[in-house]
């Protein structure tokens, strides 16, 4: 199964050498959103924000938000990627080589883990480094399981998406949907506690959230550990869900 | 009796739309593939034949029938019937963004195969399909015809027992389509089973064993080449010259009732079935009197495909 799913990796790694825009995106756009948009956002808050009683800088607040929209972000691109392969037609030939669907989904979420966690790493890095955000260390091997867990379940439900819509325009709608949707209706940008009721009930559903409170939790400790343990059981269902339906949706591509 | 490369039996597919009725592209069709045979399946546009390629490699699942590859059932053992075979689609697929010799070397790691292997059967490929040349530019810089070119020259370049090419010489030169149709000969005479759809029938006469015309999902025709173009036998065509046509001549001829006739100055094409009528015609011409010079044949594969067509066309209306 491995080697079905390497030749899907390394397939994948060729390509992002041949485009170094592409590998600019996946490496360091969320890295400039954190030294830029954060710390600025960072210098105009001042004071900083309060989460569940617990005051943060504004820098060590977005941290979470910008690992969960790196990951957010990659699966994007996967996602295109999978349409671009399909408009081109190379999408149908894989799907008549010597795998089954699922090595080929796994190769390819495989790939995106990897660039998101050298990718998550860099953006530690820099939190640490150069904002001197204090990172719970200790826990960053949960980190970086939480940043896999969550590339997986949004190439899963992206990939859907590729799969099913036929023309450009469309496919191209929803992404900035599900990218403006998603991601400003969550936890990632603002605390909850400070936005109208009808948005919190919105974002209390919405995987986003979910993904960025753990990322929270795990990165500056802060968050109720009781609701972290429910959304990391709720991503999972969701990685999970996303993962059976985009394999059938794959099998239904042609 | 040896078991067939590929069996297929009463297969259906049907499309459902979201409106309207379920669209039957394939209605109850059955054949056998021999190992080692060059199989053409031909037909017009929209007649089934690259459903029945999309059925056979796995991209589709069949409404209903039996189809089976190497033994291995599309349905239950779709993984060990994509191990048995190599596909070139008819969409230009191509890695874009890869250079050529990598599209070389992706296309042999999915297939399983090692770095030495990839390399000693990529330069045969490479060579075979005049490839040298652009070995190093990104695919997406090639022509459509290159595109297609490399497409095909990866077939060639693994060692799976059946090959399956949907309309592969589309788009090609002339210097492409002979290096193709000669590394077609080549993989069969080594024992390789291929399955080749086509629209060019003098392509598919040169090429095919074996046949099966396909029109509205249904078989019209189906055998060996030579028993398909059998059928062409009872099929002659008229090639007459005259000093000039007259309107009694014109009539005459349309008495015999040709299944075609063309008038042009002072030439008549027409063709006619059973050689009784072919007599007729003649002797029609050469009472007119006016008659220099005239040739008669039986039918070219093409003809009979034509002909089977029009024959079902009419009795569709």
């Amino acid at each position: 199964m491995m080697q079905n799913s390497l030749a899907v990796v390394y397939r994948d790694a060729l390509i992002r050498t041949t485009s170094l825009m592409w590998l600019f995106f996946d490496m360091a756009v969320p890295l400039l959103y954190l030294l830029m948009f954060g710390v600025g956002l960072d210098k105009a808050v001042g004071i900083g924000v309060i989460i569940k009683g617990t005051a943060v800088s504004y820098n060590e607040f977005f941290l979470a938000g910008v690992l969960a929209m790196s990951c957010f972000g990659s699966a994007i691109n996967q996602s295109y990627a999978f349409f671009h392969d399909r408009e081109t037609g190379i999408f149908y030939e894989f799907l008549t080589y010597p795998m089954t669907r699922g090595e080929y989904l796994f190769g390819k979420v495989l790939f995106q883990c990897i660039m998101s966690v050298v990718q998550a790493l860099l953006t530690l890095g820099a939190a640490i480094f150069i904002l001197h955000i204090h990172i719970k260390i200790v826990l960053l091997p949960l980190t970086i399981a939480a940043v896999i867990m969550g590339i997986s379940g949004w190439f899963f439900i992206l990939a859907i998406g590729a799969f099913i819509i036929r023309r450009s325009d469309a496919f191209n709608t929803f992404i900035n949907v599900a990218y403006f949707v998603l991601m400003f209706v969550s936890s990632m940008f603002y605390p909850l506690d400070s936005v109208p009721h009808w948005i919190q009930v919105i974002a209390s559903f919405n995987p986003v959230t979910w993904h960025t409170d753990i990322l929270r939790y795990l990165t500056i400790g802060v968050g109720n550990f009781s609701m972290i343990v429910k959304e990391t059981f709720g991503f999972l269902f969701f990685s999970g869900l996303m993962f059976v339906l985009a394999v059938r949706t794959l099998q239904k591509a042609v | 009796m040896n078991t067939p490369a590929i069996s297929i039996q009463h297969l259906v597919k049907e499309y459902r739309p979201k409106k309207g009725l379920p669209i039957r592209a394939i209605d109850d069709i059955s054949f056998d593939v021999q190992s080692g045979q060059i199989y053409g399946l031909l037909g017009p546009n929209g007649a089934g034949k690259s459903t029945t390629i999309k059925i056979l490699t796995t991209l589709t699942e069949p409404t209903s029938g039996t189809v089976t590859v190497n033994g291995f059932d599309i349905r239950s053992q779709p993984l060990q019937v994509r191990k048995n075979i190599c596909v070139v689609l008819q969409e230009n697929s191509v890695d874009e963004f890869l250079s050529v010799k990598n599209n070389f070397v992706t296309f042999g790691k999915f297939h399983g195969m090692t770095k030495k292997e990839i390399e000693v059967r990529a330069g045969r490929a490479i060579e075979l399909f005049g490839l040298q040349d652009v070995l190093s530019q990104q695919a997406m810089d090639l022509s459509g015809g290159m595109k297609r070119r490399l497409q095909v020259a990866k077939m060639f370049f693994t060692t799976k027992s059946i090959i399956f090419l949907d309309e592969a010489t589309t788009g090609m030169d002339t210097f492409n389509k002979r290096a193709t149709i000669t590394a077609i000969k080549e993989e069969a005479r080594l024992g390789r089973t291929i399955v080749l759809t086509t629209h060019m029938l003098e392509e598919a006469e040169e090429l095919c064993d074996a046949i099966t015309i396909l029109n509205h999902g249904k078989i019209i025709a189906s055998g060996t080449t030579n028993d398909v173009k059998k059928m062409g036998l009872q099929i002659f065509y008229l090639s007459l010259k005259f000093k000039e046509v007259s309107k009694q001549l014109e009539q005459e001829l349309l008495q015999i009732q040709p299944l075609q006739i063309t008038v042009e100055r002072s030439a008549i094409d027409m063709s006619v079935r059973e050689h009784e009528a072919a007599l007729r015609a003649l002797s029609v011409a050469q009472s007119s009197g006016s008659l220099v010079h005239f040739e008669i044949s039986t039918a070219s594969l093409e003809d009979v495909f034509v002909h089977l067509i029009d024959e079902k066309k009419g009795a569709l209306v």
